[in-house]
């Protein structure tokens, strides 16, 4: 029994004191790192709004300020992001159902290649840059700069990404299923591709999608695969040179007009909304076909 | 990992088997008065011969309870169920050996106090009383020790007790011709054969032990399988 | 032994043309006839041994789990495996349906006869063993599919020939499930109670028209209500499917067996582990009435765990 005699004491004031401390701490980081990036917002938003408008979006790029647009980095952006996905979805998921169905992990070549994998998500893009034009833009391929080497380069870049997640949406697949999809009689490849990777479909999208919302911010290896960032037409195929937003950004920013700065700001806030965009689809798909095992 | 589990079962288990033992050990004790009543011709036990059966009874229907209880609650197998089959069969056994000595108490007040005995015919019936006394410690001892040979052995007494009793009928019908005695006479064929009930009774528990032991059920011998005595 | 590496093209297309081809000669087909789900009327039928295991050995990684067994397993009845925790039970089981064949440390030694031919010579197909032997597992693993497909499933990937839609009813019937989801195939399997999906579970081993039910446990997430109509239901299935089940139920094991072997797992002389060893197998009546060996005297009795 406790001083005032109830028969549950209260906690100690001291307890609480330390709980409320902890939770002001904690919520004061959430605080500054919201405040910072809500700063951010601010000034691009002050910045670029005022030059936002239909125009913006259909004009090509021009030397004068008022009347360039982003056209062509916005096709060009998207021609990228369409050879990316072609070449990262199939690589991706391929390598994911080898190292979570078919690798021993036990075999020290498996190991190693999943130790790789994790080490190439944290290289700097620079080297993918540097990769992209030794590799595809010169030497072996010669493909030039042109979309192909871009979206292959940015491809190489976020491969690891969709890789991983991959895996994860696979492993996540509980082993009773394969089990039992097996004690039927089937195959392991029919196993996998009847009852494994369509239950990891949502999970594998995500990875796409988010794998997909880094690439197409990426600016320094598409300086490198040589993107020009005066380019005043649509990409007309494969083979054709490009410009992408982040570059086309960069560009403006390094003029010394400030009227490019508030294009330049305008184009930041455009690329924010297809970021926003990209990423609230891969969370509705997420939370609408997520598998609850 | 081995280790001792169901404790509570062990215990309740135990505890039925020690309230049948008693009820044995009640019996037991209402055959010595029998006995004591048959012997002194006395009106006074028979009746509280007659009112103590209630205790064996009662005993009858707590260990009745206990097993139904035990097989609901506690399933159980193997040993353990033949255990409780065994005790189910010898509490009846020995509410059986109870009402035959109910049976004596009452025939003996029949004669009054002062009956026209014949000295050979108490003997013999003595001697049958006590050998079936000798017949329910042994079978008590069998069930409680599990031993298998013990209970076999009871066949054999028996077989004495059924000596007994032709010679007790053959008693009878000598007496039979003298009109005063033959009442009498009667009356004590009857106890002769209370007691070679008790007997059979005391047969019957023994064939439980075995029962247990060996998992078979088989009659140790009767009429009907004279094969089956013991050689 | 490792399930050896399949080309899934070649794969594919043999799943999707030819229905069940034969075995190299090595495992029969076995007809049976077809009610519309009704059991079939139960004529006095002679013992049939269906399985012969001899001198079965599992090692894990060069560690044994079982050795020595060796016992019958007859047909259209109901078997049972029972035996304290980590003996191996589930381990044989996964043997007979050549389930440990996933495992790839897996090593499975001695002889397992089906129907008379060895269920490991090296020609027989295990996708075919899997077909006439199916398996329930401990807990119910629907997949994440309608009822209608999770049944259609195994069919499908055989190749089966024949009507789904009638396959999908039959095994429905047969799994006592039909009128509880006739209105609602397509709804998610995922939606059914425990009991159902375990009984769905059920249906979907009974789709393929097998010849043996191989049952890990099935209960044991269960409810009593759930367990007891699946107990029912496998007296109902007994008629015409033979049926091997794990339980640590003691008294399901005495329920619904004909014939029960016990394992025990034990510390052998000079050994490191422990190993399983079937004790006593015989009918299930005297296992619970009258054993013969005091390990399982003291098993059933509760007086071991």
């Amino acid at each position: 029994m406790s001083a005032h005699g109830s028969v549950i004491p209260p906690s100690s004031s001291r307890n609480r004191a330390k709980d409320i401390g902890f939770r002001a701490l904690l919520l004061s980081c959430l605080v500054a790192s919201v405040a910072l990036l809500a700063l951010l917002f601010y000034d691009v938003f002050g910045d670029g709004a005022g030059s936002l408008s239909f125009d913006f979006l259909t004009k090509f790029s021009s030397a004068f300020p008022e009347k360039a647009g982003i056209q062509s980095a916005i096709t060009g952006t998207l021609w990228l992001m369409g050879v990316c996905a072609v070449f990262i979805v199939p690589v991706g998921v391929a390598t994911a159902i080898y190292l979570e169905e078919y690798a021993d992990p036990n075999r020290w070549w498996n190991r190693m290649i999943e130790v790789n994998i994790q080490n190439l998500a944290a290289v700097p893009s620079i080297v993918y840059g540097i990769l992209g034009l030794a590799f595809l833009v010169r030497g072996p391929l010669s493909l030039g700069r042109v979309v192909l080497a871009g979206g292959l380069t940015l491809g190489l870049l976020v491969l690891p990404v969709v890789i991983i997640s991959g895996r994860e949406a696979i492993r996540s697949v509980p082993p009773s299923i394969r089990e039992g999809s097996m004690a039927l009689g089937a195959t392991q490849w029919q196993t996998i591709w009847k009852q494994v990777l369509p239950a990891s479909i949502p999970g594998i999208a995500t990875g796409v999608i988010l794998a997909l919302s880094r690439a197409i911010g990426e600016t320094a290896p598409l300086i490198l695969v040589g993107a020009a960032s005066f380019v005043a037409f649509n990409p007309s195929g494969l083979d054709s040179p490009f410009t992408a937003l982040p570059l086309q950004i960069f560009d403006w920013i390094s003029r010394p007009q400030p009227e490019f700065k508030a294009l330049a700001a305008a184009a930041i806030i455009v690329l924010l909304a297809i970021l926003l965009a990209m990423n609230s689809v891969a969370i509705w798909l997420r939370n609408r076909y997520e598998q609850r095992w | 990992m081995a280790h001792d589990g169901r404790i509570q079962f062990q215990e309740e288990l135990a505890g039925l088997e020690k309230a049948a033992m008693g009820g044995l050990d009640l019996a037991v004790v209402a055959l010595d008065r029998a006995l004591e009543t048959l012997k002194h011709q006395d009106v006074e036990l028979a009746e509280m011969l007659i009112a103590d059966d209630d205790r064996i009874d009662g005993r009858y229907l707590e260990v009745h309870q206990g097993i139904l209880s035990l097989l609901a609650l506690q399933a159980p197998v193997a040993t353990d169920l033949r255990v409780v089959a065994a005790l189910l069969h010898i509490i009846k056994h020995v509410e059986r050996i109870g009402d035959q000595c109910v049976n004596v108490g009452k025939l003996i007040p029949l004669d009054g106090h002062d009956p026209p005995a014949h000295p050979a015919m108490l003997e013999n019936l003595g001697r049958m009383g006590a050998q079936a006394r000798s017949l329910l410690v042994q079978a008590k001892q069998s069930f409680e020790r599990r031993d298998a040979a013990l209970a076999r052995d009871l066949v054999r007494q028996d077989d004495e007790i059924d000596d007994l009793n032709r010679e007790c009928f053959r008693l009878a019908i000598e007496i039979g011709d003298d009109p005063d005695r033959r009442e009498w006479a009667m009356h004590m064929m009857l106890v002769a054969r209370c007691v070679e009930r008790i007997g059979d009774n005391a047969v019957d528990i023994g064939e439980q032990t075995a029962f247990v032991v060996t998992g078979l059920f088989r009659e140790f011998e009767d009429a009907s399988h004279p094969e089956l005595a013991p050689q | 032994m490792t399930e050896p590496r399949k080309d899934p093209e070649r794969e594919q297309k043999r799943a999707q043309d030819k229905p069940m081809p034969r075995l190299d000669g090595a495992i029969h087909e076995h007809q049976r006839q077809e009610g519309d789900g009704a059991v079939a009327e139960s004529a006095p039928r002679a013992k049939e041994t269906i399985f012969e295991l001899e001198d079965v050995g599992v090692t894990y990684a060069g560690v044994p789990a079982v050795r020595e067994i060796s016992f019958p397993i007859e047909r259209y009845e109901i078997t049972a495996l029972i035996g304290p925790s980590g003996c191996g039970k589930s381990t044989l089981i996964r043997c007979l349906n050549r389930m440990n064949d996933l495992i790839p440390s897996a090593e499975v030694t001695g002889s397992i006869r089906y129907h008379g031919e060895d269920l490991y010579a090296s020609g027989v197909d295990s996708v075919q063993v899997r077909q006439r032997i199916g398996m329930v597992f401990q807990k119910p693993n629907p997949f994440p599919k309608s009822i209608y497909d999770n049944i259609a499933f195994g069919p499908r990937v055989l190749g089966m020939e024949g009507d789904t839609d009638e396959i999908v009813e039959r095994a429905l019937k047969r799994a006592a499930l039909w009128d509880e989801v006739k209105d609602r195939l397509k709804d998610n399997a995922f939606g059914m109670s425990g009991g159902q999906q375990q009984r769905l579970c059920i249906a979907r081993s009974l789709a393929t028209d097998p010849d043996v039910i191989l049952m890990d446990e099935p209960c044991s997430a269960l409810d009593p209500i759930s367990t007891s109509r699946i107990e029912d239901l496998m007296m109902e299935l007994k008629e015409n499917y033979s049926i091997v089940i794990v339980t640590h139920n003691m008294q399901q094991a005495a329920r619904v067996s004909e014939m029960t072997a016990f394992f025990t797992v034990e510390l052998d002389e000079g050994e490191q582990h422990r190993t399983g060893r079937v004790v006593e197998y015989d009918k299930t009546e005297k296992i619970f009435t009258n054993p013969s060996d005091g390990r399982t005297e003291a098993y059933v009795t509760g007086k071991v765990g």
